[in-house]
C-alpha cells in the first residue's frame, strides 16, 4: 500500500514519535527545528529583502525634487523653491532642504505636516536623537535651527535616515541645486536603468547566500539521526516494514521542519522588529517594508518542510532498518561519478549562451544565469561524496589517529562529506563572486585623480552674485578653524561669452591672486594685472572656446547662459596682453582650459563671480576638523559644499554589493559551523560507549582528538579544494559573460578558503571539551 | 585477609555516584594466572569493582596494589599505560572500533604501545588464528557474527600479553552455545599465556569457568573461597 491515506498515517504517527518520544526525541526535533529556524529566517529576510528596497525606491521618488530644468518655473501659490544643501557627518550623509514656499498652496514634502518658517527646521527621529547626543554636538553647531516638528516616516528612506527641511527667507532659484518645484515626486518616472553587470551581481549574490542556507536546512532536518534509527528499528520488530518505517521517519524530520518554520518566522519577526535598529553599510529599513512577497513566503513554507520529507527518504535508502538493529548497508555500492558530472556540465551549458553578454550593456537571462549557477553549486554536493570516497579510498597508513579516522571515513565517507557541503558550496560561491568583483572592480572604483598631497579637502563658495565676498568670509573662518593647517586663497569662476544671452558657448574665466592661479596653471611669470588663458588641456582637448575668446581688447560678457541680467551685463574687456600658459592638474585632478585673469585685471564691480574653490590642509589627527570646516562652510553660506578628497571613489552601489556579499558570507558560514558542531557532538555522543572503552585500555587522548581533527579537516580539505575549483570555474564563466579577462584573484581565494579553514578549526576547538568528558571511563557505566 | 602473592589486591573500597554507593568496603586480591569471577545481581557493584581495580575509576576510599604497586598514587597516564601494557579489556558488546577490521582491532592495543603496523598485525593475526576467527581477519565487525566479534575482542584482550585480564559480562550478548565456546577460548589463552581473570559475570555455568567466586552485594564483597 502506497496511497495518500498510509503517507498522511505515517507521516503522522512519524510527528507523533518526535514529540512523544521523552526527552531524546524533544531534544533531537529541538535541534532539528532551531536548525530549520535560523534557515527560514535568513530565507525570509532575504525574501523580503527586495520589497524593503523597492519600498525605499518608492519612499525616494515620492519626495523627489531635483528636475535640472533648464528654464526657471515662474513664482505661483503652489510653487517653492527648494535647495539641496545635503552635507555629511563623521561618513554620514545628511540629507538636508531648505524651502521657501512662494504662496499658501505650495505643496508640502511627504511626512511634513507644516513648512517650517526662516530659523526653524523640521526634521528626522534619527537626526534630533543625534543632534541632542554629545557626539552630534559638532552638527548643532551647523544645524543651529530651532526644532519645531519631526519628519514622519513616509518622508523617510529609512528609520535611521538623517534628514531635515530648514525654513529659508528667500532663495534664488538658479538651477540645481536650488530650483522651483511645484510637486514633489519624480520628475520623469521610470528613468533608473540598472546596470546589467550590477544586475548579474545582485542575483548571484541571493543564488549564492541561499544556496548554503538550503544545504545547512538539509543537515538540520537530519540532525539525531543516528538515534532515530535505532528507535525504527523497535518498530520494525513490531511488524513495520521498511518504507513505513522511512516514511515514519520522514514524519519526525517533518515535525521538526514544522516546528522549524514557526520559530524561523519567530525569529524573522524579531529581527524584522530589530531591523529599525540595525544599520549596514549606511541603509536601515522599516520594520513595516521588510515583508517578503506572499508567494516566496508561501515557498519558504511548502518548501522547506517538503525538502525534510524528500532529504529524509534520501539519506535513508541506503540504511536498512532491521528488526534487531540498524544496519547501514554493509558495502555500499561505490559511488557513480557520470551523473554526478552532469549537475555542473549542465549549470556550465546554461550559461555558456550567455558569454559575452554583458559587453555593450546587453541583458542577461536571469533564469538561466540562476539556474546555471545552483546547478554549478549543488554540483559541490554532488561531487563532494564521490571525491571523499574516492581519495580516502587511496589513503595510505599513518599513525594510529590517522588510521581511525581514515577507516572511519572509509566507512561512512557520506557522513564526513555531508559535513562540509554547506561550507565548500559557500566557499565556492563566495571565491567566484569575489573573482567577479575584482574583474570588474575597475568599472566601479574609480580612480579620482585628487591629489591629497596637495589639499585635503575644497570647500566650493555656491553660486551668487556675493560669492566673492562670501568667498572672503569663508576663507577667514576656515584659517580660524582648529585642526586647519593650510587655507589657499579662493579662485573664483565665472562664465564669459562674446554676447550678453543666448550664447552658443562660453568659456571660464578663474579669478584669483597669482597664488591661486598657480594652482591650475603653469604660470613663468605673474604680477596682479595680468591675463592669461590655456587653450588646449588633456581633459578638454585643443580646440576650446577659451582660446578663440582670448584676443586682445575683445569684450566678453559674464554669465551669458543664465539670462539674470536680462541682456545687461557686466562686460570685461580683455587687456592687450594675453598669455598662453600649459594648465597644471588642480588639487581635484583636473586639467583645466580658459581664461585666467588676476584680481586687478577684472573691473571691481563689473565681474559678478559664479562661484569659488578654497583648498584646504588639516591636521590629519585630529578626527573632528572635517566637522568643523564643514561647519565654518555652513556658516558663510548653508549652500556651501565640502568635499572631502581621497584617492579612490567606489560606485556606492558596488560597493553596497561588495558590503552585502562579506556579511552574507560570514553570516552562512557562522550558521553552518553551527550545524558542523552540532553534528559532530551528536557523532560524539553516538561513540560515548566505544570512545571510552578505547580510554579504558589505554589509548591516549592526544590520539583520539587528533583523530577528531583528522575526520573534520580532511573532507574539509578536499571540499576546499573542490569549492576552489568549482569557485574558480564559475568566476571565469561570470568573467566572461561580462567579457573581462579571467585572472583569479587569489588574494580572495586564500581568504575565503582561510574563512572556512578557520571555521573548522573552531567547530574542532569547541568539540574537544565534550570530547573529553565523553572519553571519561563513566561513560562504560550502564546502570 | 589477603592471600599472600596476589597480583591484584584491593582493600576497603568505597564508591559513590551521587547519592548510590556503588562500593561499601569491598576487598578483592587476584594471583597471577588465576581466575576468578566476580558474580552478583544487577547493580549490586561488580562492575564498579571492575573499573576500580582496572584503574579506569578511581575509588573514594580503599587502596589497589597491582604488583606491589599502589594504583591510586599513580598518575592518570600512567593508569593509562599501566592498562595499555599490563592489562586487557573485554566488554559484553565486544566494543570493536566499528571503522577497523578485525585484525586491525586486535593489533590496536600493540599499536598504543608503539609497536610498528606490520608487526602488530601480524601478532594479532597469530591471536586470531588461535581463537579460530582468523577467517574474519580482514572483515569489519559490522560483517561478523556476535560469537565470532567477541572472540576478536578475547584476542585483543591478549593480543598484548597481559598480566590481567578484565572481562565484564563477556558472554552477556551471547547465546549459550556461542558463550562456551568463548569462555573456554578465554580461560585457555589466558592460562597459557599465565594471565589472570577478573570475571564479572551473574551467569552461574560462566562463573563455572573461573577457580574463585567473589559475590558482591550492595557493594560489599564476600570471597566465596573464605566464606564460612
Amino acid at each position: 500500500m502506497n496511497n495518500p491515506r498510509t503517507w498522511t498515517r505515517d507521516l503522522g504517527l512519524g510527528m507523533r514519535f518526535a514529540v512523544t518520544g521523552g526527552r531524546e526525541a524533544w531534544v533531537r526535533t529541538a535541534l532539528t527545528a532551531i536548525g530549520v529556524g535560523l534557515g527560514v529566517c535568513l530565507l525570509l529576510v532575504t525574501t523580503a529583502i527586495p520589497s524593503a528596497l523597492s519600498s525605499r525606491d518608492a519612499r525616494g521618488d515620492a519626495r523627489n525634487d531635483t528636475r535640472f530644468a533648464e528654464k526657471v518655473m515662474p513664482a505661483a501659490d503652489d510653487t517653492l523653491v527648494v535647495s539641496a544643501v545635503d552635507t555629511e557627518y563623521r561618513d554620514k550623509n545628511i540629507r538636508g532642504r531648505l524651502v521657501a514656499p512662494d504662496g499658501p498652496k505650495a505643496p508640502l514634502p511627504p511626512g511634513v505636516s507644516a513648512y517650517p518658517k526662516p530659523g526653524e527646521m523640521v526634521v528626522s527621529p534619527a537626526l534630533a536623537e543625534l543632534l541632542e547626543s554629545d557626539d552630534g554636538k559638532l552638527l548643532a553647531d551647523r544645524l543651529p535651527d530651532r526644532q519645531v516638528g519631526t519628519i514622519s516616516d513616509t518622508g523617510l528612506i529609512g528609520p535611521g535616515e538623517l534628514a531635515y527641511y530648514a525654513g529659508a527667507e528667500k532663495l534664488e532659484p538658479t538651477g540645481y541645486p536650488t530650483e522651483r518645484i511645484d510637486h514633489f515626486g519624480p520628475a520623469q518616472p521610470g528613468q533608473d536603468e540598472f546596470d546589467p553587470v550590477i544586475v548579474l551581481l545582485t542575483l548571484l549574490v541571493f543564488v549564492v547566500l541561499l544556496m548554503p542556507v538550503g544545504v545547512f536546512i538539509a543537515a538540520a532536518v537530519r540532525f539525531g539521526g543516528e538515534r532515530r534509527d535505532r528507535r525504527l528499528a523497535a518498530l520494525r520488530l513490531i511488524g513495520a516494514d521498511s518504507r513505513m518505517t522511512r516514511r515514519i521517519a520522514a514524519g519526525e524530520s517533518l515535525a521538526g521542519s514544522l516546528l522549524g518554520l514557526v520559530l524561523g518566522t519567530g525569529f524573522f519577526l524579531i529581527t524584522r522588529a530589530a531591523a529599525a535598529d540595525i544599520e549596514v553599510v549606511d541603509v536601515s529599513v522599516f520594520p513595516a517594508d521588510l515583508d517578503p512577497s506572499p508567494a516566496l513566503a508561501l515557498l519558504v513554507g511548502i518548501a522547506v518542510p517538503a525538502s525534510a520529507v524528500a532529504v529524509t527518504l534520501f539519506a535513508l535508502r541506503s540504511v536498512v532498518i532491521e528488526p534487531l538493529g540498524v544496519v547501514r548497508t554493509a558495502k555500499q555500492p561505490r559511488r557513480k561519478l557520470w551523473w554526478r558530472l552532469l549537475l555542473p556540465l549542465g549549470g556550465l551549458a546554461l550559461l555558456y549562451p550567455m558569454i559575452g553578454q554583458g559587453r555593450d550593456g546587453g541583458r542577461f537571462n536571469e533564469w538561466l544565469v540562476t539556474g546555471g549557477v545552483v546547478l554549478l553549486l549543488v554540483g559541490i554536493t554532488a561531487l563532494l561524496p564521490w571525491l571523499v570516497e574516492a581519495v580516502v579510498a587511496r589513503l595510505g597508513r599513518g599513525s594510529l589517529s590517522w588510521q581511525l579516522a581514515v577507516r572511519r571515513m572509509q566507512l561512512s565517507s557520506g557522513t564526513a562529506a555531508r559535513m562540509v557541503n554547506g561550507i565548500a558550496v559557500a566557499v565556492a560561491g563566495a571565491i567566484a563572486l569575489q573573482m567577479m568583483f575584482a574583474g570588474v572592480e575597475g568599472d566601479y572604483t574609480n580612480p579620482t585623480g585628487q591629489d591629497t598631497s596637495r589639499a585635503h579637502m575644497e570647500v566650493h563658495v555656491p553660486d551668487s552674485e556675493r560669492a566673492e565676498q562670501q568667498a572672503r568670509e569663508t576663507r577667514s573662518r576656515l584659517q580660524q578653524t582648529r585642526g586647519v593647517t593650510k587655507v589657499s586663497e579662493p579662485l573664483m569662476t565665472a562664465s564669459v561669452a562674446e554676447r550678453p544671452k543666448d550664447a552658443d558657448s562660453n568659456a571660464l574665466a578663474h579669478i584669483g591672486s597669482c597664488n591661486a592661479l598657480r594652482e591650475i596653471a603653469k604660470l613663468p611669470s605673474c604680477k596682479d594685472g595680468d591675463v592669461f588663458v590655456i587653450p588646449r588641456s588633456k581633459d578638454y582637448g585643443d580646440d576650446t572656446e577659451a582660446a578663440r575668446l582670448a584676443k586682445p581688447g575683445k569684450r566678453l560678457y559674464v554669465d551669458p547662459m543664465n539670462n539674470r541680467f536680462h541682456g545687461k551685463n557686466p562686460a570685461w574687456e580683455l587687456p592687450a596682453k594675453i598669455r598662453e600658459v600649459t594648465p597644471r592638474k588642480s588639487p581635484d585632478g583636473y586639467l583645466n582650459t580658459g581664461l585666467l585673469a588676476t584680481t586687478g585685471a577684472v573691473p571691481a564691480d563689473g565681474l559678478p563671480i559664479r562661484s569659488g574653490a578654497i583648498w584646504v590642509n588639516t591636521d590629519g589627527s585630529d578626527p573632528d576638523v572635517t566637522e568643523r570646516v564643514r561647519n565654518a562652510g555652513a556658516a558663510a553660506s548653508p549652500l556651501t559644499e565640502v568635499y572631502v578628497y581621497a584617492a579612490d571613489e567606489e560606485t556606492e552601489r558596488f560597493a553596497s554589493l561588495r558590503t552585502g556579499l562579506y556579511v552574507g558570507a560570514v553570516a552562512v558560514l557562522a550558521l553552518i559551523g553551527a550545524s558542523l558542531l552540532v553534528s559532530q557532538l551528536e557523532q560524539l555522543r553516538e561513540r560515548r560507549k566505544l570512545l571510552s572503552s578505547l580510554v579504558a585500555f589505554g589509548t591516549r587522548k592526544r590520539t583520539l582528538s587528533l583523530s577528531v581533527l583528522w575526520q573534520t579537516a580532511l573532507p574539509v580539505a578536499l571540499g576546499l579544494t573542490l569549492a576552489t575549483v568549482v569557485g574558480i570555474t564559475l568566476g571565469s564563466v561570470l568573467l566572461k559573460m561580462v567579457s573581462r579577462p579571467i585572472s583569479p584573484d587569489w588574494t580572495s581565494v586564500g581568504a575565503m578558503t582561510a574563512a572556512g579553514a578557520a571555521v573548522v578549526l573552531v567547530v574542532t576547538a569547541l568539540s574537544l571539551p565534550p570530547l573529553i568528558r565523553l572519553m571519561r571511563p563513566d561513560g562504560l557505566r550502564t546502570e | 585477609m589477603i592471600p599472600a602473592g596476589s597480583l591484584l589486591v584491593a582493600e576497603g573500597l568505597r564508591k559513590t555516584y551521587g547519592p548510590t554507593t556503588a562500593l561499601d568496603d569491598a576487598g578483592f586480591s587476584i594471583h597471577a594466572g588465576e581466575t576468578v569471577a566476580v558474580m552478583g545481581p544487577s547493580g549490586s557493584g561488580k562492575s564498579t569493582l571492575l573499573h576500580c581495580l582496572a584503574g579506569i575509576v578511581t575509588p573514594d576510599a580503599g587502596t589497589i596494589h597491582f604488583d606491589g604497586r599502589e594504583l591510586s598514587a599513580m598518575s592518570d597516564a600512567e593508569r593509562s599505560a599501566l592498562r595499555r601494557s599490563e592489562f586487557g579489556f573485554i566488554f559484553q558488546f565486544g566494543q570493536l572500533v566499528p571503522e577497523l577490521t578485525c585484525v586491525e582491532n586486535v593489533a590496536l592495543p600493540l599499536r598504543l604501545t608503539g609497536t610498528k603496523r606490520k608487526d602488530a598485525e601480524r601478532r594479532a593475526l597469530g591471536w586470531l588464528e588461535r581463537l579460530e576467527v582468523d577467517d574474519v581477519a580482514a572483515k569489519r565487525p559490522g560483517e561478523v557474527s556476535g560469537g565470532q566479534g567477541q572472540r576478536v575482542a578475547v584476542a585483543r584482550s591478549l593480543v598484548t600479553g597481559p598480566r590481567v585480564v578484565f572481562a565484564d559480562e563477556p558472554t552477556g550478548a551471547l547465546d549459550s552455545l556461542n558463550g562456551e565456546r568463548v569462555m573456554q577460548l578465554l580461560t585457555e589463552a589466558a592460562r597459557s599465556a599465565n594471565a589472570a581473570v577478573v570475571l564479572v559475570t551473574h551467569e552461574a555455568r560462566v562463573a563455572a569457568y573461573s577457580d574463585r567466586e567473589i559475590v558482591v552485594r550492595d557493594g560489599r564483597s564476600r570471597d566465596m573461597e573464605h566464606a564460612v
